[in-house]
């Protein structure tokens, strides 16, 4: 029999992973003392109903603002939330949001006062392709109260950069005392409430540096307080740079509950 | 070490010229502080980096000027370390040449080029300052021409873009993205040699253009969040006219400028803006679209120990602003006039009323009689309140409401050389909902008598008492201040002062209570020494101070409480 040479046998690399839609992340900073704040959280409310899946929200009750009136029912504010202001630089005022840990080369901070900008990083930051794709699976048992994340990762195009992961869990509709420019609204639904954070504040380091179709697979699990309602939870989680800055590489946010 | 290149480059420079040439000049400026916090909870210093484990914050400024060869050329280093100047809730550090610039005259042309300080008329559509207590420096980065028409005559342009600094970045100092130019035409004429009037005119103009990126944002933000009833249309340029004019007839001189903006979006914090996932409702603050305007006049008469200066202003919708984006302070390109007293004692310039951009009437007048050398009274009145235009469509806050009313009074009475009395009363309302954004907040009613009396012993060594006792039932309640200062000239001053909170308001939250749950009656120390040496000055303090705003010429900040020490070091060379 003739060898026949294979002319297309050569070993070809296969075509990576497609990538997912880009997910942002906006983290607002607020306090239930902020009378401007339900200004922001309201603009955050229209920029969801904008780009629906492709905006994730986290609202951080940080700083001065955040603690809690006498007739408040609870105190929103965490350590870790303190640590992230911290972490990701002191706001000069309220309301003010990070959307992807990114410095915009218009911007002098992380921190974007005011809600003039927001829309207009986001639009540019849901364009750009993710260089890692997420995914989050929850087990959550209800007798116990306990939760269970596994969160799934798979790069894009390769990185250079130490990888860190972060899982906050939020809780929503939450109705407690507000302050407004009408003044106290002791019936105020606050949203996207940061509850805790499962990993370190500022992340877990997953890996030192990723080629293509490498793979990330973490689990995590938490019980759930029983003053919050998990029907309201949602675990939020993202890969974010490690080393030069802090942007965020993917998001991905997952009810508690099915 | 790029800063250290220029550094050395410039004293080399000024060294072989020096050497060379003795119309050679250096001279030059410190300002250096240095803060050590301690924290103090009950009082409400704590919660900052600084007291949680900084524990120091510095800032400093080290101006060098030269002038040789016709030219002058200046350099400034700054430096933040652990710095809450910036922003009072944080922690900023870098360094940097804040500032260079270079100037040359040829004839009748003048060349500056780097950061530029310089203002058209009063300032309300071009002023470039710096004013470090409250971390404003929007120098000019660009060029400036001046051009001598005749003796009388200048006209000036200038284009570039406003200094900003990004601590996140090195080196900290950067350029908003925005381009402003303008110019101006000065003047003054007079009659002949016996003439007794003289005019000096102006007229300015300013434009500013945005950038893409900026526009582009805007853009995005109205597609993504703006309500279809909230739609507006976006410019990239605005343009700001000013016509001013200076005339002196005998004894009164007489200043009026008009400033008209011609129509931009900018944020306006109390625009009611329909939500776009709930058409229902509404939020405060949106991107408005309007012309805005600035009127003002100032009148003075001085003769014989009798002067007399009454002011009005009407502003309305003039921010002017090179980014829209740019928060509180930052960003300004113009100045508007303020129209209150600039008090100096610590009582009476605890309420002082920031400059609304967006719309104000304002009247001042002041009065002056000083019947002979010993003797002399002032009088100072403040009026300030909402536009009261109808065709607003939003809150009635700064529609018609009372922005503030003062009532100033002073006597100041000199006994031979040895003796010296000021006293008198200041009578105060201040919309703290306005002015500090605490909505529902009563009108702050104030009567604060004050009395400051100078003794001095000898040539050499002198005693100054203050005492001022604010009288209020609002915000903190009433307050008792008392302070002593005894100089030894020409080298030190020793300071004790105290400010106690003699009566507070049982409905302010944030004053502590005791185990009873009374109010607590804070006292609030300060100590000083200060010694003085030829060109140099320095400051030791132990401090105490409550929160509160800082205003330097109606432009104010938040300014948080202070427990620690402060050493400052101010040279003149």
């Amino acid at each position: 029999m003739p060898v026949i040479p294979c002319l297309s046998c050569d070993t070809e690399e296969p075509p990576p992973p497609i990538p997912q839609d880009r997910k942002v992340l906006i983290e607002e900073f607020t306090g239930v003392r902020c009378v401007n704040c339900p200004a922001g959280s309201a603009e955050i409310e229209s920029l969801l109903f904008n780009y629906g899946e492709q905006l994730i929200a986290i609202s951080i009750h940080a700083g001065f603002y955040a603690n809690p009136y006498p007739e408040s029912q609870y105190d929103f504010s965490t350590p870790e939330g303190d640590n992230l202001e911290n972490f990701l630089g002191i706001p000069i005022g309220y309301p003010t949001s990070v959307i992807n840990r990114k410095l915009f080369s218009t911007e002098s901070d992380l921190q974007l006062e005011g809600t003039i900008s927001w829309a207009g990083h986001i639009a540019q930051e849901v364009l750009i392709e993710p260089k890692i794709n997420i995914e989050i699976e929850n087990e959550w048992d209800s007798n116990t109260r306990k939760l269970t994340i596994n969160i799934a990762g798979e790069t894009v195009e390769p990185i250079d950069e130490k990888v860190r992961l972060t899982i906050f869990i939020i809780e929503s509709g939450i109705k407690d005392t507000q302050l407004t420019p009408s003044g106290k609204d002791n019936d105020y639904v606050h949203k996207h409430v940061l509850r805790k954070a499962i990993t370190a504040y500022n992340g877990d380091e997953v890996a030192s540096s990723l080629d293509v179709w490498d793979l990330i697979d973490e689990e995590y699990s938490y019980t759930i307080p029983s003053g919050w309602d998990a029907d309201n939870c949602v675990v939020v989680a993202f890969f974010h740079n490690g080393s030069t800055n802090k942007e965020i590489l993917q998001a991905a946010e997952k009810h508690v509950t099915p | 070490m790029k800063i250290v290149y220029w550094g050395l480059l410039f004293l080399i420079i000024c060294q072989f010229s020096y050497a060379q040439n003795d119309a050679s000049r250096l001279s030059g400026s410190l300002e250096a502080n240095g803060n050590f916090f301690m924290e103090d909870s009950l009082r409400k210093a704590y919660g900052t980096p600084q007291y949680d484990h900084q524990l120091y914050g510095a800032e400093a400024w080290l101006q060098l000027n030269y002038s040789n060869w016709g030219f002058d050329v200046g350099l400034r280093f700054d430096l933040y370390n652990n710095s809450n100047l910036p922003n009072p809730q944080g922690s900023d550090s870098g360094v940097g040449i804040g500032r260079w610039y270079i100037k040359k005259s040829i004839h009748k042309l003048g060349i500056s080029a780097g950061y530029l300080y310089d203002q058209i008329g009063s300032g309300i559509i071009f002023r470039a300052y710096e004013a470090r207590s409250l971390f404003i420096d929007n120098a000019l980065y660009g060029l400036r021409l001046t051009y001598d028409l005749t003796d009388d005559w200048r006209l000036k342009v200038f284009t570039g873009q406003q200094k900003r600094v990004i601590f996140s970045e090195n080196p900290i100092f950067d350029t908003y993205p925005s381009i402003i130019n303008g110019g101006s035409i000065d003047g003054f004429f007079t009659g002949d040699e016996d003439s007794k009037w003289s005019m000096a005119p102006g007229f300015g103009v300013i434009n500013r253009t945005l950038d893409d990126e900026t526009m582009n944002g805007l853009v995005s933000n109205i597609a993504a969040t703006y309500h279809v009833n909230d739609s507006i249309g976006l410019k990239y340029n605005v343009y700001a006219f000013s016509l001013y004019n200076t005339l002196t007839f005998g004894k009164f001189s007489w200043y009026v400028e008009g400033a008209y903006k011609t129509a931009e979006q900018y944020f306006d914090p109390d625009a009611l803006k329909t939500r776009k996932d709930m058409p229902s409702e509404t939020t405060s603050g949106k991107l408005v679209f309007n012309d805005g305007s600035v009127l003002y006049t100032s009148l003075s008469y001085a003769n014989k120990g009798f002067g007399v200066t009454v002011e009005a202003k009407r502003t309305e919708r003039f921010k002017l602003k090179t980014d829209p984006n740019a928060p509180l302070n930052n960003g300004a390109i113009g100045f508007i006039p303020p129209m209150s007293r600039v008090n100096t004692y610590r009582l009476t310039a605890r309420y002082q009323p920031a400059t609304q951009e967006l719309g104000e009437w304002a009247f001042q007048g002041d009065f002056t009689y000083a019947p002979n050398r010993k003797l002399r009274f002032n009088v100072n009145v403040s009026h300030i309140r909402g536009l009261n235009n109808p065709t607003y469509d939003y809150t009635l806050l700064r529609d018609t409401a009372l922005f503030y009313n003062e009532i100033y009074t002073e006597v100041t009475y000199k006994i031979k050389r040895k003796w010296q009395f000021i006293g008198g009363v200041q009578f105060q309302q201040y919309n703290q909902d306005l002015y500090e954004v605490k909505p529902g907040a009563p009108i702050v009613e104030t009567v604060t008598p004050y009395i400051d009396v100078l003794y001095k012993f000898d040539r050499k060594k002198s005693l100054r008492i203050e005492a001022q006792f604010m009288d209020t039932q609002q915000d903190y309640g009433s307050w008792l201040f008392g302070l002593a200062a005894f100089a030894i000239a020409p080298h030190w001053t020793f300071t004790v002062s105290d400010m106690y909170n003699i009566n507070p308001n049982p409905g302010k939250i944030e004053i502590p209570e005791d185990k009873n749950g009374k109010k607590l009656k804070l006292h609030y120390p300060r100590f000083d020494i200060f010694y003085a040496f030829k060109g140099n000055r320095f400051s030791l303090s132990y401090v105490k101070q409550v929160d509160g705003i800082i205003c330097t010429g109606g432009i104010c900040r938040y300014e948080p409480a202070f427990s620690g020490i402060k050493l400052t070091v101010n040279s003149t060379f």
